[in-house]
């Protein structure tokens, strides 16, 4: 079993990427000047754990966007292999979900490598410094999957409102949960 | 939302409650019966404890999959469909069955791909069991919660008085343990779990009539082995070994169960007052260095809390008796013919190797061979009686289990053979400085090219090396020196739902059939497929596919492109 490295992610610098989101528009970080940071969250239709944090998600974008802190959805599932995370069944995906955030087609797994995620749901809080943009937290959203209302630490939603108030992450890396990511040979 | 607060009170004062509760009731896997048998491997999650949920992969469900009904004489078609994020393969352990539907470390089935093995059920009536078998990735995906039962039935043990209603009185039990890390995730930084999982039920509870009762006992354990009993010392007869019946009922207090192994029981409960409760137990402790689960560590990479201690395994709860109750013993099952020392024409002998412990050491292997993936250690010719010897003069316990046939175990160097093993095995425990000797005859199923597997079931032993493979060879079949592969066609080109295949030359068999798509994902793998009806293509998106056909004679690939619309 391969255990992510933790040292090795945060406080990395992540490129800009343009991804297609599911109305056939691409999206980029630069697309966001106003932004202090982003949620980016890895998911993928196939995995039932992910599945649980859709509206989790909904509200955490609903928030945080005011905040300047928007959330974008990438799926970077190998989609040679699971029919099921395809473009067609993402956009089916978004609409029978009514996902409030862009909900991006990582095709080629090239921001999944670049972030280093591991499974689906794989939660990061980039901040924008100096120009560029860096990992301050990476791992799961929250500490239950299948019943939000027994969540006890809010990892995601801490870090986040920690970086608003200027301070450091406190629990700046979790262990993320859920599907393996399964990447191609490159 | 108002309603939200109350719903969230609710579910806490249920999860106080069952907090509170001493058992959960014991999970019985759902049967298929029938001759086609559809599952699917995915990944999921249970909720084993308070607070996350635990990341799990099941086969039509979470956690530990159907048991699957075979009736003797039929044959059983499978459509294995692996939705998992990694290869892996399904193995029939115990079936006697061609080594290219064998489901071992060859039969790899690629993510997104069905695969789909048939054959004729000749095993007698028993409790098998299906699990992965991919070479080095066994132990985690056995961790995970891959693998079901399947109980075979026949005639002759229809026609005894013996309980068989399924989930009443004839209760499969998959014995395993599991350890947590502060995520609710499973760890093994030690095979040894730290808390016992019946069916995938945590401290479980079942109630049971008051009657002869079957247990179908199965060690899924990754390395612990069982010495199990019932908490007031009951007495409970064996009648069934790996592969079959036993000639007569066989009267014990205690007896071992090794990772693959299976053991049929009968109890009564006929004495015991409706509203009692009795436990079925592992006696571990005091077990002499060597056997899997003695170590005295709670922690470590040996280590659990599990280890070289008594623990409950069943809490039973006797319930009023059942209509059509069984309520006497039977004095004789079957009648068993088995091989002898005299009826073996080949000896072979091997020796349990290495395992040197402390860091660097080299993991346990057969006659210091590690497993190779591309190596044949053993030919065997068809219908040959052989007599296997292994010994094991190192420094720990084995579960070896042997593929394709059914075995009598004829000697221990350690005393006489127990009558709890005298029936058909697939699967013994050799204990430290102990000599096992078992005779087997290997019918029917001949192929040079796909081997069957003989290992240690201690899946790091397993997946450390501790493993050979055999091809089943027919040398009296006719030797085709000159002959030429056979072509075949494909129609309809463009196709909609099935495609036909037809053959050159009506002699010509098929060994294997694989269907890619155009970007290299392999659809179907379909072993010796009966094409008769055609391949049911219509779930395949419209595009461009391959079909690779390997010939029976010559193993000669030949690739058609095909079009579904």
């Amino acid at each position: 079993m391969s255990l992510m490295s933790f040292s090795t992610i945060n406080n990395r610098v992540v490129s800009d990427f343009s991804l297609k989101d599911i109305n056939g528009k691409y999206v980029a970080l630069k697309d966001y000047p106003e932004a202090k940071g982003f949620v980016i969250l890895f998911i993928c239709n196939h995995c039932p754990f992910a599945n649980l944090y859709y509206s989790r998600m909904n509200e955490l974008n609903t928030k945080y966007t005011k905040m300047g802190v928007p959330l974008l959805a990438i799926s970077s599932s190998d989609t040679v292999n699971f029919e099921d995370d395809t473009y067609g069944m993402m956009q089916q995906k978004a609409k029978e979900e009514h996902f409030n955030f862009p909900f991006l087609y990582d095709n080629m797994q090239d921001v999944a490598r670049d972030f280093n995620a591991q499974k689906t749901p794989h939660a990061y809080v980039i901040w924008k410094e100096k120009g560029k943009w860096i990992v301050k937290y990476n791992g799961a959203v929250d500490d239950n999957g299948a019943h939000a209302e027994l969540v006890q630490h809010h990892y995601l939603a801490d870090a986040i409102d920690q970086l608003l108030a200027g301070k450091e992450v406190a629990v700046n890396e979790t262990r993320s949960i859920g599907c393996q990511i399964g990447f191609r040979n490159k | 939302m108002q309603l939200k607060p109350l719903f969230t009170g609710i579910l806490l004062c249920l999860l106080a409650i069952s907090a509170q509760a001493q058992y959960n009731p014991l999970h019985i896997p759902d049967t298929i019966s029938g001759t086609t048998f559809n599952l699917n491997m995915r990944d999921t999650f249970v909720q084993f404890r308070t607070g996350n949920q635990t990341i799990t992969a099941g086969i039509n469900g979470t956690f530990w999959g159907p048991t699957l009904i075979f009736n003797q004489g039929d044959s059983v078609h499978m459509n294995v469909h692996n939705y998992l994020n990694d290869t892996t393969t399904l193995h029939w352990h115990g079936m006697h069955l061609p080594a290219v539907m064998d489901g071992g470390p060859h039969q790899t089935i690629p993510t997104g791909t069905v695969w789909q093995p048939y054959w004729k059920v000749t095993n007698n009536a028993a409790t098998f069991w299906y699990h992965p078998h991919l070479h080095m990735k066994t132990e985690m995906q056995l961790l995970q919660g891959l693998g079901g039962f399947i109980i075979v039935r026949d005639p002759v043990e229809a026609a005894l008085a013996l309980p068989r209603t399924y989930g009443v009185d004839d209760i499969p039990l998959a014995l395993t343990s599991r350890s947590f890390d502060v995520n609710n995730a499973f760890t093994n930084t030690s095979p040894y779990g730290d808390y016992m999982l019946v069916n995938g039920t945590m401290s479980p509870q079942v109630s049971l009539p008051k009657q002869f009762v079957r247990l179908r006992l199965l060690n899924v354990e990754l390395e612990r082995g069982y010495n199990f009993g019932f908490s007031d010392n009951r007495t409970f007869w064996v009648i069934g070994n790996d592969g079959g019946l036993l000639d007569a009922p066989v009267p014990l207090t205690r007896t071992k169960l090794l990772p693959g192994e299976r053991v049929e029981i009968l109890v009564n409960l006929g004495a015991d007052a409706v509203g009692s409760s009795i436990d079925l137990k592992a006696f571990n402790s005091g077990q002499p260095f060597g056997f899997p689960g003695s170590e005295p560590g709670t922690s470590g990479p040996f280590g659990s809390l599990l280890n070289n201690v008594d623990f409950n395994i069943l809490h039973i709860n006797v319930a009023a008796a059942t209509t059509g109750a069984i309520t006497t013993l039977p004095t004789t099952l079957v009648s068993n013919t088995y091989w002898t020392a005299a009826d073996a024409t080949v000896t072979r002998t091997m020796n349990v190797t290495q395992g040197t412990p402390g860091p660097g050491g080299l993991p346990f292997s057969l006659d210091n061979t590690p497993f190779v993936l591309g190596t044949i250690n053993k030919t065997v010719n068809l219908n040959a009686i052989e007599k296997w010897t292994l010994t094991n003069n190192n420094v720990f316990g084995h579960s070896f289990h042997i593929h394709d046939i059914e075995f009598k175990i004829i000697s221990r160097s350690t005393g006489p053979v127990n009558s709890y093993e005298s029936g058909w095995k697939d699967t013994y425990y050799i204990g430290v400085n102990e000599t096992v000797s078992f005779v087997a005859k290997f019918t029917d199923y001949a192929d040079a090219l796909h081997p069957f597997m003989y290992h240690c079931h201690i899946a790091p032993h397993e997946d450390g090396g501790m493993m050979g493979q055999f091809v089943v060879v027919d040398k009296t079949s006719v030797a085709q020196t000159e002959i030429e592969p056979g072509d075949y066609t494909i129609y309809p080109n463009p196709a909609n739902t099935r495609l036909y295949v037809t053959l050159s030359d009506p002699a010509m068999q098929v060994y294997y059939i694989t269907i890619t798509n155009s970007i290299g994902r392999t659809m179907y793998m379909l072993p010796r497929p009966q094409l008769a009806g055609g391949i049911d293509i219509s779930r395949f998106a419209p595009g461009n596919y391959f079909m690779q056909l390997t010939d029976e004679a010559t193993k000669k690939v030949l690739t058609k492109k095909f079009v579904k619309e």
